[in-house]
């Protein structure tokens, strides 16, 4: 059922630059890479430059890169990721938990210790029941549209719709204020990473707490709490005196306040950024669009320049239930034909992205590098691909019809796939729909064509997260489809099926990672990008890095000012 | 304003004693004073050359080796997001009007074929809605009552329609089928209206013109009179409202093609190129530059030989 919900991520990050991040990992081509170095000093206003406002403050219905990263400031789960470049930012680490979860033999029940001196914004404990209740009242349908892990594994009774209309839930108990317990409905060796989402975030149980009152008034549990905030224009938060740092092992939390501008223009926050005068020394924002590549590449924007991968890869999906693309031969094709170069410098070049080989991004955990249909310079061979569609039946070269977002950086994208496919004799048309409504169309079995290019972010790095909700025969759904291969292959199927039921963490990444080399043999997709984010702050910015679980973007709860003067 | 005959209407009227129509003299007289006005023949320049470089594209990608969609990666800097290498946006004697950022292809040949696009949809767009806006503007004027009042409720409702907003509308939900096609469709039945009115106004004035009185007199059919004897002393008119719908289809079609709803990549259009080149302004001015300057020579060509033909029409008749 992780179906739909994770390319909003991709979409935000892609089509708005709202934020954007790396993982240091996988090498950052160009001349910007890493952090910013230096501690943040304690105090002073850092101030956001953003083009859209956050989807939602309310964690039960918030779910993309850039919305996560800020829930960290305001907001605090079971565990989170951990504040630091690369798989240091991937890593589950306790946060009001005492330490990672403690499972029963078959994975099935997870126990959990609060630490002490956990407070809510207004000086009230943060117990275990709190917990329950947050998790209970993210299950109302009318909010559920955020993460959807905890409908997925927790062990729900049928019919179960929140905690205002069915009550609380019995199969997460809380013997003490300090101790909660949760039972799944099947064996789920990542449960740590499951209860660092954003709708396991506690809110008091006895307060005035409604349905949607989160959204408009958040309880912080964070070292923020939000003072002013006007719907697409301003968000200000201040200090929550009552979050103690002796708690808190991942936030730094330096800044005493954070201000975001919303709605401005993605070219002016690049001009304002790069200029960096006045008050926007203390700024920073979300990736530059690849006009502004050029003008960053003084020696004293790039000292303020950081950049990573987003953590998510870019790809082609084709469609394998329609005639021609059924055949396996023609998906490799395609595959062995792909301009990658052309596809990367239509995309803003070496600095906004890698080109990819695989399905998965190198920040997930147990990813392996292969190559299946890679030519040495990743510029496509026309020449093995015409052999191949001549194997296939298509001699006389092949025609498909790729779904395009009318949007200028995903058009950039598909002409570069046609013209690199055109030299191979394959003749692509595209189906050029609305950005608003483009995942409506592709995950729909009866609208979707030929392929589509899309994206896929993972919701935490592993591989469970990433390949079922792509490549599972049981996720192809009529609509809010992810498989939108309509894979549905019996080997694939059983493999991810084992794999599930590995305990042992680490080997069901690799397994994983393997899984991945397996599926790309049938060739369901293309993999185009690893994109990047690249990010200029502001002179007075400091500790700024990409961070690799956030689509890239800077991770907040670690920036400060180099100065708090 | 329609009963109110138009100055024009008021020579056309008066050289309508002649009923042969359409006489040689003020047609050399009108080429005489074109002729002699520098304005009028740089335009025509123009608007010729413009003319030949969209025919001839086929032959100047020949010529020059690149076509609309090819792409030329040693052109552009991966390391700087795709910024063209060299001066000016990358002309070079390769690339005579540099290539696109992101891509390398090579935007001389994507203007010649943009221009193609942007004619082809514009004439055949005046074509049609002169076609319709002579016929039904001479219906309403030449028969009057149910038919002037049917015609005209139609051309008031759609003048005072929000077109663009429409225009934009429908374009984004019909399916993408063929976007020329489509577009000079949309912009016909938005167009008509405007040459209708004025065909309308002039043939209610020429209707009880003598000569016309003289043929309904000798037996003509209406149907006759309307085409024999009254079309021909609209040609005139007819010639200067085209010229300037020209002009007026050209910026409407790039508008589209600029809000994205215009003729869909990968085909070359100028109003897309302007578009695609407004987040470039700073670092590759000349991708910003090019086409702009196209659209603005060719609109502009347009607009002053259209001038100069109502001038020259109106004093070539006076005379």
């Amino acid at each position: 059922m992780k179906k739909g919900t994770v390319f909003i991520g991709l979409a935000l990050a892609g089509s708005l630059a709202l934020t954007g991040c790396t993982g240091g990992s996988g090498g950052s081509g160009g001349s910007a890479s890493g952090g910013l170095s230096g501690e943040p000093a304690t105090g002073g206003t850092l101030r956001v430059l953003q083009n859209a406002d956050f989807s939602h403050l309310d964690p039960a219905q918030g779910f993309d890169g850039g919305v996560n990263n800020f829930y960290r400031l305001i907001y605090r789960t079971l565990t989170t990721q951990g504040a630091g470049e690369g798989a240091e930012g991937t890593e589950i680490v306790p946060d009001l938990a005492t330490e990672l979860g403690t499972p029963n033999e078959d994975n099935t029940v997870w126990t959990y210790t609060l630490k002490d001196d956990v407070f809510f914004e207004d000086g009230t404990p943060i117990t275990s029941k709190d917990v329950k209740f947050g998790v209970e009242r993210s299950l109302d349908p009318s909010i559920s549209i955020g993460s959807p892990y905890a409908k997925i594994v927790l062990d729900i009774p049928e019919g179960y719709e929140g905690y205002y209309l069915s009550g609380p839930l019995d199969s997460i108990e809380t013997p003490d204020d300090r101790t909660i317990v949760f039972h799944l409905n099947q064996p789920y060796a990542d449960f740590d990473a499951v209860v660092g989402q954003a709708p396991f975030t506690p809110f008091p149980a006895d307060a005035d707490v409604t349905t949607t009152s989160i959204d408009q008034q958040p309880i912080a549990s964070g070292p923020y709490r939000v003072t002013e905030y006007q719907r697409g224009s301003t968000l200000v938060l201040e200090r929550n005196e009552h979050w103690d740092p002796e708690t808190d092992e991942v936030r730094t939390a330096a800044p005493d306040s954070f201000e975001w501008t919303f709605g401005l223009d993605a070219a002016t926050i690049d001009e304002r950024m790069i200029a960096g005068q006045g008050e926007d020394a203390n700024a920073i924002a979300g990736s530059v669009a690849p006009a502004s590549i050029a003008r960053i590449q003084t020696p004293e924007i790039q000292s303020r320049t950081v950049a990573g991968l987003q953590g998510c890869t870019t790809y082609m999906g084709l469609n394998t239930t329609k005639p021609g693309m059924d055949n396996v031969l023609v998906r490799q094709a395609i595959n062995v034909a792909m301009d990658k170069e052309a596809v990367k410098d239509a995309t803003g070049g070496s600095q906004l992205a890698d080109i990819a080989t695989t399905i998965m991004p190198p920040t997930v955990v147990g990813r392996e590098e292969f190559d299946l249909y890679g030519t040495e310079d990743q510029t496509g061979d026309p020449e093995k691909a015409k052999e191949l569609l001549a194997e296939a039946g298509y001699p006389d070269g092949f025609e498909f019809t790729l779904d395009i977002r009318n949007q200028p950086k995903m058009q950039a994208q598909a002409e570069a796939v046609q013209q690199s496919l055109a030299k191979a004799g394959i003749t692509v048309n595209f189906n050029l729909i609305d950005t608003s409504t483009y995942y409506e169309v592709i995950g729909t079995l009866s609208q979707q064509h030929d392929a589509a290019i899309t994206g896929w972010c993972p919701d935490w790095p592993t591989g469970a997260t990433f390949l079922p909700p792509l490549f599972e025969g049981s996720q192809i759904f009529e609509k809010g489809n992810s498989n939108i291969a309509q894979l549905n292959d019996p080997a694939i199927n059983e493999r991810m099926a084992e794999i599930r039921l590995m305990t042992d963490v680490d080997e069901a990444n690799a397994a994983w990672g393997a899984l991945d080399e397996q599926i790309m043999e049938l060739a369901p997709q293309v993999p185009l990008l690893y994109e990047k984010t690249v990010m200029v702050v502001g002179d007075n910015i400091a500790g700024a890095f990409s961070h690799a679980g956030f689509s890239g973007g800077i991770d907040y709860v670690s920036v400060g000012l180099k100065s708090a003067e | 304003m329609t009963t109110v005959p138009s100055e024009l209407a008021v020579e056309t009227e008066a050289k309508g004693a002649l009923p042969s129509g359409g006489a040689p003299t003020p047609a050399r007289r009108v080429l005489h004073s074109l002729r002699t006005s520098p304005g009028a023949i740089a335009s025509i320049v123009i608007i010729v050359a413009i003319a030949l470089m969209a025919i001839l594209a086929p032959v100047l990608s020949a010529i020059t080796g690149w076509d609309p969609y090819e792409f030329d990666p040693t052109a552009i800097d991966s390391d700087l997001g795709g910024l063209p290498i060299g001066p000016l946006g990358g002309v070079s004697a390769e690339h005579w009007f540099g290539v696109e950022p992101g891509n390398g292809r090579d935007i001389f040949i994507r203007v010649a074929y943009g221009a193609q696009v942007s004619l082809l949809i514009a004439v055949s767009a005046t074509l049609v809605t002169t076609t319709i806006g002579v016929v039904l503007g001479m219906i309403a004027g030449y028969f009057g009552g149910i038919a002037d009042q049917v015609i005209s409720r139609v051309m008031d409702f759609l003048m005072a329609f929000p077109t663009l907003i429409f225009m934009i509308a429908l374009l984004s939900a019909l399916p993408a089928g063929n976007r020329p096609a489509l577009l000079v469709i949309v912009l016909s039945i938005f167009g008509w209206p405007y040459t209708a009115r004025i065909i309308r106004g002039q043939t209610m004035s020429l209707r009880n013109s003598e000569f016309v009185e003289a043929a309904r007199a000798s037996g003509a059919k209406p149907l006759r009179i309307a085409f024999r004897e009254v079309l021909p002393n609209l040609r005139g008119t007819i010639i200067v409202l085209a010229t300037l719908a020209v002009p007026g289809y050209i910026g409407t079609e790039a508008g589209l093609s600029f809000l994205g709803v215009g003729v869909t990549p990968p085909t070359p259009s100028w109003g897309q190129m302007i578009s695609t080149a407004v987040g470039w302004y700073a670092v590759d001015p000349m991708y910003f530059l090019i086409p702009g300057t196209f659209l603005f020579l060719t609109v502009f060509a347009f607009t002053v030989l259209g001038d100069h033909l109502r001038k020259a029409l109106d004093t070539g008749d006076a005379a």
